[in-house]
């Protein structure tokens, strides 16, 4: 293969990456002297022009028509360190679209001078997300997460007036560092036990009834990797600090997109690398392997994310919890162990980042404002600002699961694919902790809508006076939940149809 | 007389690495890390991976290192008070490690772990090294450049003081 077949291959990434330069130099050579507004829009419209035109060539050129082991046969020279497939495509394009929506919230944010690292950097995230989305291979899975993170710390120390967010980067940064460690660990030793990088060869070469030792160190250390990244409990304790600390719009890009990619890859990982080593986490059919492990961290998260997100009263921090509730409900779709239950976990993360990110628009609309995002510093919203008050219910029920809201179907596709994906319906038990769980979460998602439409407006707090442009880009978002809710096989059916030749 | 030298430095990275954690004082600690980046080069060297163990020495026992005890100096850091450990900490840590040296000595003893290599495959000289890095492997080191630009915007951000 050469190296022009290797471009063409990689062009969307390219793209992105060529884009995030051209911001950067623009930003430092042009708009230098103009003002912060000016030149947030600016680098913002070219950087999500990049975006759509990356997105464009992955929707419409040079579609790929056969299965992915056909493609990866086809090119010997990657072997799987890039697989481009119908699926992969599809997540890279939810991808793309989450980087737009999370360019569009900061556009007119003022927490930092330097808009065009911001933006670049954001971009490069974005690359290293789509990499990682890519990868069947150990190293290139590797060397991806480490681009998403390193950017993702350096976009949570972004407000340097604040000294909370380079506090949140820090924590974030040595959490991080120590996750990448684990993994590294584990994947060395994937590495010593195969003599492979690729996940499927991995795989064939694992295949043997009895647990290797390492095999379960490895797997163990890879679960605690990944475990930090998607912010599962017991790896969990960066999160609220990181999501109260960052500035609300790089908040909003690690719990969106990196979720998506980082779960994605998650479920790749387990179901593909250690496919002989699941194990069984059914109630009365135990066996060792990655799958009771993971319903052990399932559980944990459900528990302690919604009952800690009781106690907050800061909606930055209620949301890291919920998020860390919602990883775990997310689990269950890694713990179907099958195509249903990669489906389901690509919706459900998918449907999830759209409504977080209108959520965190929200909230940095009303910080903005108030200097703080305490829950009662939403009060009174209803009537100071109808629409925004609006949107915010939508995606608060949306992300309590309430029908005909994308968060509910997401839900229920992931419950299904655990019920459906085990023998026996095994892991019913799991599911009924999580529908339990999930009825707790409502408790404090109303608690929000409470101080939203029921506690009477203060004197003092008139309208937001948030710019015309984020309220388009919120209720933009808040329709696209409602939609994907109320027409969910839009995108279930196309990942069903991209599951099917993808062959995972 | 490979196996003595292999079972020398193994030794001597985990005792440096060892005493980087227990030092008190940063700048010994530094050195010790010297030290055990040196020996992990020598068992590079024993994997017939000569450049990567040239580039050990140089870069991080090296140029890094120089950077680390610049840093150490100029902010004039202290000895380490005495920790306090709590209970918790120490009881987690311990059930850890007891846990992965258990797993570490049932695999070596159950003898599985071990995946031949034939004597061809083992080439780390800089031709064969430079032919991977430019044919198989060369799509992680194109995303290995875009990751050190990351860094490097990030430093220059994080460190520059802002004019206002």
């Amino acid at each position: 293969m050469s190296y022009l077949q290797l471009l063409g291959l990689v062009a969307p990434e390219t793209i992105v990456v060529i884009t995030a330069l051209v911001v950067l130099g623009l930003d430092l050579l042009i708009l230098r002297e103009q003002p912060l507004r000016h030149r947030f829009w600016m680098g913002a419209a070219f950087a999500a022009f990049g975006c759509v035109l990356a997105a464009a060539w992955l929707l419409f050129i040079n579609s790929p028509t056969h299965p992915a082991g056909e493609v990866s046969g086809a090119l010997p020279l990657l072997r799987g360190m890039f697989v481009d497939d119908g699926l992969v495509r599809l997540v890279k394009v939810a991808l793309l679209g989450l980087t737009v929506f999370t360019i569009a919230i900061s556009m007119e944010s003022s927490f930092t001078g330097h808009v065009g690292e911001y933006l670049a950097l954001i971009l490069l995230a974005t690359v290293g997300m789509m990499f990682l989305v890519s990868a069947e291979d150990i190293l290139m899975i590797f060397i991806s997460l480490e681009l998403t993170s390193l950017s993702l710390y350096i976009l949570t120390a972004f407000n340097k007036r604040n000294v909370k967010s380079a506090e949140a980067a820090l924590k974030y940064f040595l959490f991080g560092g120590m996750s990448a460690a684990f993994t590294l660990f584990g994947l060395s030793l994937v590495y010593g036990l195969s003599g492979s990088t690729g996940l499927r060869e991995i795989a064939a070469k694992l295949e043997q009834p009895a647990l290797d030792p390492l095999l379960v160190a490895a797997i163990v250390m890879t679960v605690i990797g990944f475990g930090f990244k998607v912010a599962a409990v017991p790896f969990h304790l960066w999160a609220p600090d990181a999501y109260q600390g960052a500035p609300t719009p790089s908040a909003a890009f690690i719990a969106s997109g990196s979720k998506v990619a980082s779960f994605f890859v998650f479920a790749k990982v387990m179901m593909l690398g250690f496919a002989h080593a699941g194990g069984s986490g059914s109630w009365h059919a135990y066996a060792p392997g990655w799958l009771p492990v993971l319903a052990v961290v399932a559980v944990a998260s459900m528990l302690l994310g919604n009952l800690a997100a009781i106690a907050q009263s800061n909606v930055k921090r209620l949301l890291a919890y919920s998020a860390i509730a919602h990883g775990g409900y997310a689990l269950l779709g890694i713990l179907a162990n099958g195509p249903s239950g990669v489906t389901s976990l690509v919706y459900y993360v998918v449907t999830y980042g759209l409504t977080v990110l209108g959520a965190f628009g929200v909230v940095g609309l009303v910080e903005e404002r108030a200097g703080e995002a305490r829950i009662s510093d939403f009060a009174g919203l209803g009537r100071r600002e109808p629409l925004l008050a609006f949107c915010m219910m939508i995606f608060m029920l949306s992300l309590a699961g309430i029908p005909p809201l994308a968060g509910f179907f997401g839900k229920f596709y992931v419950f299904t694919a655990a019920v459906g994906g085990a023998k026996d319906l095994g892991l019913l038990w799991l599911v009924i902790f999580a529908i339990a769980m999930s009825a707790v979460s409502l408790y404090y998602y109303l608690q929000v809508l409470k101080q939203i439409y029921v506690v009477p407006v203060s004197a003092e707090s008139g309208s937001l006076g948030a710019p015309i442009s984020s309220r388009i880009v919120l209720a933009v978002i808040a329709f696209g939940v409602v939609a994907l809710g109320c027409a969910p096989d839009f995108l279930v059916g196309r990942l069903l149809a991209a599951i099917k030749l993808a062959a995972l | 007389m490979q196996a003595a030298l292999f079972y020398f430095f193994a030794a001597l990275t985990l005792v440096c690495g060892a005493l980087i954690i227990l030092n008190r004082n940063p700048i010994n600690s530094a050195m010790f890390l010297v030290l055990s980046i040196a020996s992990m080069a020598g068992l590079f060297v024993l994997l017939h991976a000569f450049f990567l163990a040239a580039v050990q020495v140089l870069v991080y026992a090296g140029a890094v290192m120089v950077l680390f005890l610049f840093v150490i100096m100029l902010l004039d850091l202290k000895e380490e008070d005495r920790r306090k450990f709590n209970l918790f900490g120490i009881i987690t840590g311990v059930i850890s490690v007891a846990a992965i040296a258990y797993i570490s000595f049932a695999a070596i003893r159950s003898g599985s772990a071990s995946v031949s290599r034939t004597a061809s495959d083992i080439e780390g000289g800089t031709l064969p090294l430079g032919k991977l890095l430019f044919t198989n492997y060369l799509l992680p080191f194109e995303i290995l450049s875009v990751l050190l630009l990351v860094a490097m915007v990030g430093v220059i951000l994080l460190s520059k003081k802002d004019l206002k």
